[in-house]
């Protein structure tokens, strides 16, 4: 029975015996394989053929050998249409359309998000009038983890490293004159529970606008990994629920909202905490076919959930691993929907992403440095083809970025997009022999993450039992080790630091007085709304969330009355009890 | 041979950012210290476990901007038991250069931002304990 196979197994399963159109003729590279040996041992140095492999030791790196020349014996069977396709085709390794950036630009997507919603607003009105094509909504603290701007726990945190937003009202105000049928929006809400708080309240507005929400565009994270495993926090609900949330929120999105994506498979925050970009895709790849299972189970059609299936990536500081793992991440996902799910739907076999330059790459040490890291990312993850990016700011290993440098980071990608001329060309990468080697190589390696996953009992157990959480403990430690020992090198950090101080660089400072402004707006609510009506709709949200019903209608019947956030977490704490999730040090 | 020293670790509020103060547990007890990490708490809870716990040193970690706020607030409670007499506090994290310095004038005896190596915090950390236990002996 397939129930009980593992997606390794099943790929393995249904692409054995399948004939391979070789692009190399076998006789061809025998000869050059003669010739191959010669040339090493005639032509190259005895110490470069004693170090053949050398591995790349980079931040966030998967530690993959490289040899020092590839050539068609590295990709010996290569089938160009089994492999590769045209763009657009299956597998899509080289693009999930066919016209990739010259139909459409890579949506330029920068965060925005500090003290209250009008300081925010009018960040993405700066960006959005400079080009920038997209709006993406990062929420503070208190807001991420679900407590109001007046619990104690938020004080002093409100407004800070994104916006606060309490109800419905907040919500109105962050998009204040922002056509919301026009632009697409992303909402980083992280957790599948804010996200059920969250969302509805984004869809209340809506209704308040007169917007139908079918013509709403964009997409939520609502990923189960943020919520129990990449992140510090005081209360969590229980893996099992979180992750019923995260496929409640799926259910209703699809059947509601239907060119919202539903989520958006985070594996940039779980990169950046301490993982390998192979476990970083491995992880999201173990959570997708989970969700997916999930939804079938609840009688839905694999295609109707799968079309709107997102990723969010992090391209860190290995150029051509970077490339070579979008390529490969896009390849496997088309195995996994077409012959696991047995989906129908091109899209649904579409691996669709956004990425984010590696913010823990960033240095404090000449930050201006920064700009430059950002840049050859951001140039890896368009070579990658990728759809949408947000490139980090050069100040923030001190603070949210200023204007300037959030301006900047704008135009590196506009440069990338209309000065370099790369975008002009599908995949211009595609074929070369060591971009190809390294994807297979790649591929393979989550794909033998997955199976350990899937092997160890599934991924809500990975999570449930910190199987996760000890992986990452020991990465980071790891990674810290080879940064100290200068195996990874950083330049202005640990090699060629500078022998005089640069000057300090202008820092961003949050404007004041946000918390009381908050405090207040969210007193004014408690006095204005109908309380009673509050009360019942949080009443029905806890008999849902006991009942098992999907969550989703009774949050937005409470976003709609005027609950605030803080209101409705309460409410899932009280229903799924708390869960202490284990730290490993 | 010194005493063992005994260390209290705690994400400041709602900061969501644990990697580094993980790191740095897991440094300190590699370097012999006896270390309790709490996970995210607030400045009175902190300095109630500190208290309980009889630690040398408070270090708290704060990533998410309210550095001066809560890591204010954890000074006050601290200076409120006369705790800060006998204990080093120190804060990782995020920091504007200026900021650093405001830290510096709040209270706390090191603080350090990203870049700080192990050898760097290890060692400032067992100075700050030792010069403060000869002062205390010396009054």
């Amino acid at each position: 029975m397939e129930q009980n196979k593992t997606t390794k197994e099943i790929l393995q399963a249904k692409l054995a015996g399948r004939k391979r159109a070789l692009l190399y003729h076998p006789d061809v590279l025998e000869k050059l394989r003669q010739e191959f040996q010669k040339w090493k041992s005639n032509v190259v140095r005895e110490e470069d053929r004693l170090k053949w492999q050398a591995t790349p030791h980079t931040i966030l790196g998967s530690e993959i050998p490289r040899e020092m020349l590839y050539t068609p014996l590295s990709n010996p069977d290569f089938d160009y249409t089994e492999d590769l396709g045209h763009s657009g085709q299956g597998p899509f390794t080289r693009g999930i359309h066919a016209n990739m950036y010259r139909g459409k630009e890579f949506t330029m997507r920068q965060l925005t998000g500090f003290g209250g919603p009008e300081e925010t607003n009018q960040r993405i009105k700066f960006m959005l009038a400079h080009g920038g094509t997209g709006v993406n909504v990062l929420f503070d603290l208190p807001t991420i983890q679900m407590y109001d701007s007046d619990d104690p726990l938020s004080k002093g945190q409100v407004g800070m490293s994104g916006v606060a937003i309490d109800s419905v009202e907040d919500m109105d105000l962050v998009f204040k004159d922002i056509p919301l049928d026009k632009v697409t929006v992303s909402l980083v809400t992280h957790y599948p529970s804010n996200t059920a708080i969250l969302f509805p309240m984004y869809l209340a507005m809506a209704e308040r606008r007169g917007i139908p929400w079918d013509r709403l565009r964009g997409s939520v994270q609502n990923d189960i990994t943020l919520e129990e495993v990449v992140r510090s926090g005081p209360e969590y609900i229980p893996p099992p629920d979180c992750f019923r949330i995260q496929c409640d929120n799926i259910e209703f999105i699809r059947q509601e909202v239907p060119l919202w994506n539903f989520v958006t498979y985070n594996g940039y925050n779980l990169r950046e905490f301490g993982t390998s970009g192979v476990t970083e895709m491995a992880v999201a790849l173990s959570n997708a076919i989970a969700t997916i299972g999930e939804m079938i189970r609840r009688g839905h059609d694999v295609d109707w959930v799968a079309e709107r299936v997102a990723f969010f990536w992090s391209p860190a500081s290995d150029f051509f691993e970077e490339v070579a793992r979008l390529r490969a991440v896009r390849r496997l996902w088309y195995k996994i929907m077409k012959y696991r799910f047995g989906a129908k739907s091109q899209r649904s076999m579409w691996m669709r992403c956004h990425v984010q330059t590696s913010g823990v790459s960033l240095m404090r040490e000449e930050p201006l440095n920064n700009l430059i890291r950002a840049a050859y990312q951001a140039l890896a993850a368009v070579f990658g083809g990728v759809q949408s990016l947000h490139v980090d700011s050069y100040d923030e290993a001190y603070s949210v970025p200023t204007e300037e440098a959030a301006l900047l980071s704008l135009r590196t990608q506009q440069i990338i997009q209309t000065e370099t001329g790369i975008t002009d060309v599908v995949d211009p990468l595609g074929g070369s022999f060591y971009v190809e080697a390294l994807t297979n190589e790649i591929e393979t390696r989550i794909l033998d993450e997955v199976d350990e996953i899937e092997r160890a009992g599934g991924y809500v157990a990975a999570v449930d039992r910190g199987w996760l959480h000890q992986k990452i403990a020991e990465y980071f430690y790891n990674e810290r080790n080879m940064i100290e020992k200068g195996d990874i090198k950083l330049v202005g950090y640990n090699i060629y630091q500078s022998p005089v101080g640069l000057p300090p660089i202008h820092v961003f400072q949050y404007p004041e007085g946000v918390e009381e402004r908050q405090k207040a707006r969210l007193a004014g609510l408690k006095e204005r709304r109908d309380n009673e009506k509050v009360n019942t709709a949080l009443t029905a949200l806890e008999d849902a969330c006991k009942r098992g019903l999907n969550v989703v209608p009774y949050t937005l019947q409470c976003a709609r009355v005027g609950s605030s956030e803080g209101e409705m977490f309460k409410v899932f704490k009280k229903a799924f009890g708390l869960w202490k999730p284990p730290v490993f040090w | 041979m010194a005493r063992q020293i005994k260390v209290l670790l705690s994400k400041l509020g709602l900061d969501v950012h644990n990697r580094g103060l993980i790191t740095v547990a897991k440094e300190l007890r590699d370097a012999g210290m006896e270390v309790i990490y709490i996970g995210n708490s607030l400045p009175r809870e902190i300095i109630r476990t500190a208290i309980q716990e009889g630690v040398d040193v408070v270090g708290v970690s704060s990533l998410g901007g309210a550095h001066l706020t809560l890591g204010g607030e954890l000074i006050e409670e601290a200076k409120k038991e006369k705790f800060v007499e006998y204990v080093a506090f120190v804060i990782g994290g995020v920091f504007s250069p200026s900021d650093a310095e405001k830290l510096k004038e709040i209270g706390f005896h090191g603080v350090f931002m990203p870049g700080a190596t192990r050898e760097e915090i290890v060692s400032s950390i067992r100075k700050i304990v030792s010069g403060k236990a000869q002062r205390l002996q010396g009054e």
